[in-house]
């Protein structure tokens, strides 16, 4: 518990000492604050036309401006934006170690090397969970702001049930970012393996083999495709856990054994 | 009382490279280990094989009376290291890198951070971010680390790296009274072998990823060649001179001068002076000279090479 509670102390330290969960948080509000602009468009194009939001010539032919719309669209950003971002934060998290060459001080000491990977996961998923929380409280100020119709408590807690869903399960995709960041000593292999994923469950959502590739869960989940009940069934979830534990049981597995020679 | 180092056969293997050959190694505590080799002699994957960062291919480490490994563990709250480069996260302060160290090490004294700070003479650069360190304040940062948690076996790659003149003393210094007078193991490994002779009670010669000559502070004084160095105005006649005595005679690597191994020239100058003179030669400067560890070193690598 002392060892865990050290370990979580100095992880945390480090990411709060980083400007990378800024510049997340950053990137992260841009969901919120472009849907908001895509609603004030919907809303009333002649108005977006006259004030130059959008081109004459653009055809807006599809979307309502609504809160079950626009909740929807942030769940699907959290789902996307988070495929690409809870990778950047665990390529830091795991690969810094590496870059900086620090990870030779974290071999040899008292707190076992399975709490410190353990701590590194834990920041992660807090590090995930706070970008989608404020994906969501960004939402609420940007649909109340725009006066978005549809308003309800019961929808409140749909969407937020299903945003939190849409975030867990794009976390539960980060173990192989951090396998391979280990793996790779640094950050190359994991972004690369993050735009990857994203290229491949976009094709493979699109060819209707999503349901069974692990990186095209969280977006169908959260819509992008249309309701979920056509897209998904119980193997998708399955295939989302066979990934978490694999990945998690591989990277510290290759802590405790890999041989650590540069 | 158990050995602070036992290492038994280790070999390490990197596909076809052997970097570490059958390797043998009782270390006592209170030693002062210098462990000699040229890059590539398998002194830093020795290194890492004793703190269970590489899993030996065979044979097998204990430190202190505890097996290493084979998934990292040792007994580490009793072990601090300095492997290569020292490394701390660059945003964090100086302050912050040791605290974070403290806490892993599982030192409950807080003040431990405080003194060892003070300790490298960094207390003036604590709250500075280590990233804006020099080379030599990265060092004394990465020895501040290992020392943090008043370790009994100490396990330094290169500890005087980067470190000025005066900063190379102060870790001497400090080394040799932690062994003196605390009874800490020192196992250092170093290219600046002068530091090693001053410090070193006992020295392990590694090339090739095998130990070729293990030897204490009595052994290197007995078996570091002497030789007799003769200068004088007229080399050559000097030089025909002796030759003529029956002495063998070479040219001194160093001086430019003139150097005679043999003993009967070692254990008797007068008799070389009084050849020289009757020659018409006489000698500007004769001494008995006895090579320090670098050429000890550097004669034993070329030998096995």
């Amino acid at each position: 518990m002392r060892h865990g509670l050290a370990a979580l102390w100095a992880e945390s330290l480090k990411a709060r000492r980083s400007k990378v969960p800024w510049l997340t948080a950053l990137g992260f509000s841009l969901a919120p604050l472009m849907g908001g602009l895509f609603m004030v468009i919907l809303k009333d194009p002649a108005r977006a036309r006259s004030m130059g939001l959008i081109s004459a010539k653009a055809q807006l032919t599809a979307g309502v401006a609504d809160w079950p719309t626009f909740l929807g669209v942030l769940a699907q950003a959290t789902a996307v934006g988070g495929a690409m971002l809870f990778a950047l934060v665990t390529a830091w998290v795991f690969g810094r170690e590496f870059a900086d060459g620090t990870v030779k001080d974290l071999l040899a000491l008292p707190t076992p090397r399975a709490t410190i990977v353990a701590a590194k996961f834990v920041v992660v998923a807090v590090w995930g969970t706070a970008l989608a929380a404020l994906v969501l409280a960004l939402g609420l100020v940007v649909g109340a702001a725009v006066g978005l119709p549809g308003w309800s408590w019961a929808l409140l807690v749909r969407a937020t049930g299903d945003l939190a869903a849409t975030a867990c399960m794009t976390l539960a995709l980060m173990p192989p970012v951090a396998l391979l960041a280990s793996i790779g000593r640094g950050y190359l292999a994991p972004v690369g393996w993050a735009i990857l994923t994203v290229f491949l469950a976009q094709i493979l959502a699109a060819i209707g083999w999503g349901s069974w590739f692990p990186w095209s869960v969280p977006p169908l989940f959260a819509g992008l495709a249309g309701p979920r009940s056509a897209q998904l069934g119980a193997h998708s979830y399955v295939v989302v856990a066979v990934t978490f534990a694999a990945g998690l049981a591989s990277t510290f597995t290759w802590w405790q054994k890999a041989d650590q020679s540069r | 009382m158990s050995a602070a180092i036992e290492i038994r056969g280790l070999t390490k293997r990197y596909g076809d490279v052997l970097a570490v050959d059958s390797l043998d190694l009782h270390i006592e505590p209170g030693e002062v280990y210098g462990f000699l080799g040229l890059n590539g002699a398998g002194k830093t994957t020795t290194i890492r094989a004793l703190l269970g960062m590489v899993r030996p291919s065979s044979g097998g480490v204990s430190l202190l009376g505890r097996v290493v490994g084979p998934y990292g563990d040792g007994p580490w709250r009793r072990v601090g290291h300095l492997v290569e480069t020292p490394a701390a996260y660059p945003e964090l302060t100086v302050r912050e890198n040791l605290e974070i160290a403290r806490r892993l090490y599982g030192v409950e004294d807080r003040g431990a951070t405080s003194r060892a700070l003070e300790r490298f003479g960094l207390g003036a650069s604590a709250g500075r971010r280590a990233g804006t360190l020099s080379t030599g304040n990265r060092q004394r940062l990465g020895l501040a680390r290992a020392l943090l948690h008043e370790p009994k076996l100490l396990i330094l790659d290169e500890p005087a790296n980067g470190l000025d003149p005066a900063g190379v003393v102060e870790v001497r210094e400090l080394l040799g009274a932690l062994a003196r007078e605390r009874g800490v193991t020192v196992f250092m490994s170093s290219h600046i072998l002068a530091e090693v002779n001053r410090l070193a009670s006992r020295v392990g010669i590694l090339h090739h990823g095998r130990l070729v000559e293990e030897l204490d502070a009595a052994d290197l004084e007995g078996r570091r060649a002497r030789r007799l160095v003769v200068d004088a105005r007229d080399r050559a006649a000097a030089r025909s001179a002796l030759e003529a005595a029956g002495y063998a005679v070479t040219v001194d690597g160093r001086g430019g001068g003139l150097a005679l191994a043999d003993l009967r020239a070692i254990e008797a100058p007068d008799e070389v002076a009084r050849a020289l003179v009757a020659a018409g030669a006489p000698p500007l400067r004769l001494a008995v000279e006895q090579e320090d560890l670098e050429e000890h070193f550097l004669r034993l690598i070329g030998a096995s090479a």
